[in-house]
């Protein structure tokens, strides 16, 4: 974080460090009670066997659902996927936006609708997203799209029935819906920079990609990586688009960890089992975030 | 005079001043009768409708137009027995999610919920729903002769029941037939098929015979409710078995193999595009769209299709039951739902739940609710759970799309059905979970039958091994 | 220099050319969808699955009449979805934006570490919190009941919208506070007084953020409310019926879950882009 505004006056640094704390207080409260106890009930849960479908065999098992996910072919194909998933849909929202954003940084006829439009994806329900997409959009003739790749001379796709499209058309759905995000954030980045660098680079370099390159890039990294941080969130616990898209199919096609644990919770009512998915997905989760935020504070300084 | 036993005078006063009170206070009565006179039927019955007046409960159902139907009959049952429902409705998962995870916590939320019969041998094993016959047997609340418990389809009384003892009462149900559309058979002289195989030359010959029209559909949608709806009548047509003697499961067997193939080989040649993600709406709505030139599924779909203000499918469909597979047999579902009683209720409350229950399956309210229109586009009730009803002319009046369908629907309901067509045992969700993947795996060529299906196999005899 | 003014010219209209036709396309992608969806609600049943699909159709309103006067569901958790996410936005600000203030502006031991802590507390996969939840509110009678939802719903909200306060804060001039002190304000009035007021706008955005997060909620909202607390999202699945799927009610409840929001979105989206953005500049 970047230098902060303390008081000059010492005897004001007590009661700022009270306030401080009397500030957060609420919050952390908050926020511990509510996401604690369920926290550590979830991690309980996946040491134990709770399986509704038998219950004389339910206990303390320790750490035999850990194991048994080790050799659970269904369970590497879905982080298979899920690494898949995230990377390439954060990889191109970055990309995508920062690509469009570089093309109308210096501003242009139509802001507002542009704004506007962009906006429209994020703030529809990911439930309807996933219902409008699969029924209206990619439906094999009816939908508008598949309508489109016919006249334009593609065919009809199989856009959610064979396994590769489908988890192609899961990646194409999160990926339209959230890429704005990318794009206004670099917009605005963009706009915010200082104009004599780049004054600078024009009669320092040849090409604009040198420009790109060695001056704009670094000077968005701090943005850059924001993006990364909160986009990769959203994409590993991916829920409702895709459920309501594919259901996690066909087969097993785009059942991205979250949605397993999902399965074998609520459908194989296999409870520590499903516990044990959901802890290993958070810890992923955790870790990678970790790693991001590392990279955000060496790139302020 | 002989002396007169207590008891005897007694029973003459009783006599004699029954008839004063009733033709003093007959005018009163009369009145009333005519306000009360919908529940003249229920009042027959030798029980107390109000014995826990005053008691609230809550009942899970999904949306459907035959739950709308109960749902807005209910405040009948509520002026008779003084007891207050309140109903959450809820799509199907999410609503079977929401009544296991009630159970499983044992809060009590719902004192019943409309549930999938594949389910109750789950629910008894953990001890979560009361037996029947704890209601049925006592005669305080319920008067056996009345309710008559023999009308209702025997097999759905089967299929409800684990080892024996009924565990949910059936509300509403059906059959799986074979629909088909007539017009298309006429011009192609085609006669409706007596077997599979011949289902599948009649879908060869009418796919794309207008150029797009899809020779025939099925579910394809992965789901043990979905696609595990058709397929366990396929390979029970194929003579399948779920488990040996010993318990070890069969479905990778030749007829499971044999009956996969045939599933996927009609789907891929003959399906409508997507027909891998369909549920029946999607078929239905395809059918009656005339995308599709026939399909297997539920009975119920003929209030849609004879609507013509929903299908251009109107008086042009033809009904039958399903062709026989290489066994000789035809499998239909035993589908119904099926409603059980919250075994963690209080007293009061477990008796409000029965009351409803018996209220519900009872036939004045299967007749009513079967022709009533909650509105003037309303279709009528195809599942009704007696076969009284089923035979009774008015009924027929009403349901009578062609002249043969009520026959087919319970001939079907008759000897199609199999109570064991799916595995009844508590690893059902896992079970039907693996094989729906499995079946959409084949379907998709994502793995061949027979790989998919060793995998399923593989993957069940694991789930009972721990067991 | 002359060199590369000529070398520009004609460059620039291929520019103009491309970045028009870019534009299109990304109104296209992204506004068209949406349209598709509105578009749909107001056809009639027989004409939402055609082929081809149509674009010219005589309009009904006949789902809208469906969905808000036939079936009362609808304008039933359309009000309950107000209060929820009205009562969670507000609580919400009132947590989460002195936190942010103090995350960003007061040094006190353990700050990284508390503040590391509010990001990752929203990373838990809803999935895993499902059970847990609904066994603690069963257990506390607090399954149906608008403070369950709430709760839950601002373990969603409280730690985005920290997070988005504290980059508001973060761009204020260090003067603000430095100008107060010098006046002998306290830390109270220093906040209240002078901080808040500045970034007012940035409050805002981030009631807009939290408003929508609450309001679209499908996971926690179908398993922990019931007949008396459902929300929109919930409600608006009772058209997709087990005998048929009513997507003409569907598409016209879902056009109006999303009304409200982009209404708001109208008015506002200057300011939620502002709002967004700001965190990348500074970093």
């Amino acid at each position: 974080m970047p230098a902060i505004a303390t008081p000059p006056k010492v005897k004001y640094q007590k009661q700022w460090e009270r306030f401080g704390y009397a500030m957060i207080s609420p919050s952390m409260i908050f926020l511990v009670l509510v996401t604690t106890v369920p926290l550590v009930s979830l991690l309980v849960m996946s040491c134990f066997r709770i399986d509704l479908t038998y219950p004389p065999g339910n206990g303390w098992i320790g750490l035999e659902n850990y194991l048994e996910m080790f050799k659970d072919a269904r369970f590497w194909y879905s982080i298979r996927l899920t690494v898949i998933y995230t990377a390439i849909t954060v990889a191109l929202q970055v990309v995508v936006g920062l690509g469009l954003a570089m093309a109308f940084f210096r501003g242009f006829r139509g802001q507002g609708l542009m704004r506007v439009s962009v906006l429209l994806p994020m703030i529809l329900a990911p439930v309807v997203v996933g219902l409008a997409w699969r029924t209206l959009i990619l439906t094999p003739e009816y939908g508008i799209l598949d309508y489109i790749a016919i006249l334009l001379g593609f065919g009809s796709k199989p856009w959610l029935v064979d396994p590769t499209w489908a988890l192609i058309s899961v990646i194409i759905i999160h990926t339209w819906q959230w890429t704005p995000f990318a794009f206004l954030v670099f917009l605005a980045s963009l706009n915010a920079m200082p104009q004599e660098p780049l004054e600078a680079a024009l009669l320092d370099t040849r090409t604009s990609w040198q420009r790109f390159r060695y001056i704009i890039l670094p000077m968005l990294r701090p943005a850059i990586v924001i993006v990364l941080i909160f986009r990769t969130m959203i994409a590993l616990r991916a829920f409702a688009a895709i459920f309501s898209a594919t259901g996690g199919g066909p087969g097993t096609a785009t059942e991205i960890l979250n949605l397993y644990s999902y399965r074998v919770s609520f459908n194989s009512l296999d409870l520590g089992y499903g516990a044990a998915l959901g802890t290993v997905l958070l810890l992923i989760t955790v870790g990678v975030s970790m790693i991001f935020f590392r990279m955000r504070r060496a790139s302020i300084s | 005079m002989s002396k007169v036993t207590r008891r005897e005078f007694l029973d003459k006063s009783v006599k004699v001043g029954g008839l004063l009170l009733a033709s003093g206070i007959a005018p009163a009565f009369i009145r009333r009768a005519f306000s009360e006179d919908k529940h003249a039927a229920y009042l027959n019955a030798k029980i107390n409708w109000r014995q826990v007046e005053g008691t609230r409960i809550k009942v899970l159902v999904t949306p459907a137009h035959y739950f709308n139907k109960f749902r807005a009959i209910t405040p009948q049952f509520e002026e008779l027995s003084g007891v207050k429902i309140d109903f959450d409705i809820i799509p199907p998962r999410e609503m079977r999610e929401k009544a296991v995870l009630d159970f499983g916590a044992k809060s009590g939320n719902y004192a019943s919920h409309t549930a999938d019969p594949m389910y109750l041998s789950l629910y008894e094993a953990n001890k979560w729903v009361e037996p029947l016959d704890n209601f049925l047997n006592d005669p305080k609340l319920t008067d056996k002769a009345w309710f008559d418990l023999e009308d209702i389809i025997p097999l759905w009384r089967a299929a409800d029941s684990v080892n024996g003892k009924l565990y949910g009462m059936p509300a509403e149900g059906e059959a799986t037939i074979h629909v088909y559309n007539r017009e298309l058979y006429e011009q192609k002289g085609l006669q409706p098929p007596e077997t599979l195989a011949q289902f599948m030359e009649t879908a060869k010959e009418l796919n794309k015979i207008d150029g797009r029209i899809a020779g025939a559909a099925l579910r394809g949608f992965r789901g043990a409710g979905q696609n595990m709806y058709i397929w366990p009548s396929l390979f029970l047509a194929w003579g399948g078995k779920w488990f040996d003697a010993d318990g070890n499961p069969l479905v990778n067997s030749e007829p499971g193999v044999k009956s996969l193939e045939y599933y996927c080989e009609l789907l891929q040649n003959y399906g409508p595009a997507g027909v891998e993600n369909w549920n029946w709406p999607e078929i239905m709505e395809a059918f009656a769209g005339q995308n599709v030139a026939q399909f297997i599924d539920s009975n119920s779909t003929a209030s849609i299709i004879e609507n013509p203000k929903k299908s251009k499918m109107a008086g042009k469909t033809g009904y039958q039951r399903w062709p026989k597979g290489p066994s000789g047999r035809r499998v239909s579902s035993i589908w119904n739902w099926t409603m059980p009683v919250n075994a963690v209720l209080p007293e009061k409350q477990k008796t409000a739940t029965w009351l409803y229950l018996q209220w519900l399956a009872s036939r004045p309210t299967q007749f009513s609710s079967a022709v009533y229109k909650e509105n003037p586009d309303a279709v009528v009730r195809t599942g009704v759970n007696r076969v009284s009803i089923w035979s009774d002319p008015e009924y027929r009046k009403v349901i009578d799309f062609t002249p043969d369908y009520a026959d087919v629907v319970l001939t079907a309901m008759r000897e199609d059905t199999d109570s064991d067509w799916r595995p009844r045992v508590p690893q059902w969700p896992k079970i039907g979970e693996a094989m729906a993947v499995a079946i959409q795996a084949a379907l998709v060529k994502q793995k061949t039958p027979k790989q998919a299906l060793d995998d399923a196999n593989a993957d069940i005899a694991k789930v009972m091994k721990r067991s | 220099m002359v060199k590369q003014i000529h070398d520009r010219n004609p460059l620039k209209l291929i520019g103009i050319a491309v970045k028009s036709i870019l534009f299109m396309l990304m109104i296209l992608t992204w506004a068209f969808p949406v349209l598709w969806v509105i578009l749909t609600s107001f056809k009639t049943r027989t004409d939402i699955f055609t082929v081809p699909p149509k674009i010219f159709f005589n309009p009904t309103v006949e789902h809208y009449i469906e969905a808000f006067i036939r079936t009362s569901d609808i304008a039933f958790g359309t009000s309950n979805s107000i209060v929820i996410a009205t009562v969670t936005t507000l609580l919400t600000l009132l947590v989460a934006v002195p936190a942010g203030y103090a995350f960003s502006r007061v040094t006190f031991k353990f700050r990284s570490q508390l503040s590391f802590f509010a990001l990752i507390s929203q990373m838990a996969p809803p999935i895993g919190m499902i059970i847990p939840y609904f066994f603690i509110l069963s257990r506390t009678q607090m399954l149906d009941s608008y403070s369950g939802l709430i709760a839950i719903h601002m373990t969603l909200t409280v730690p985005f919208s920290i997070w988005l306060m504290i980059t508001y804060f973060q761009d204020l001039p260090v003067s603000l506070e430095e100008s107060a002190a010098i006046d002998g304000a306290s830390p109270f009035t220093t906040f209240f007084r002078v901080v808040l007021p500045t970034v007012w706008g940035g409050v805002g955005v981030t009631a807009i953020f939290a408003f929508i997060e609450s309001w679209n909620e499908f996971l926690y909202a179908v398993v922990l409310t019931g007949s008396r607390t459902k929300t929109v999202p919930v409600a608006i699945f009772s058209f997709l019926t087990t005998e048929e799927s009513l997507w003409g009610p569907f598409t016209a409840t879902g056009v109006t879950i999303m009304a409200p929001v982009i209404l708001v979105a109208l008015f506002a989206q200057r300011q939620m882009i502002k709002g967004m953005t700001l965190g990348a500049t500074k970093g």
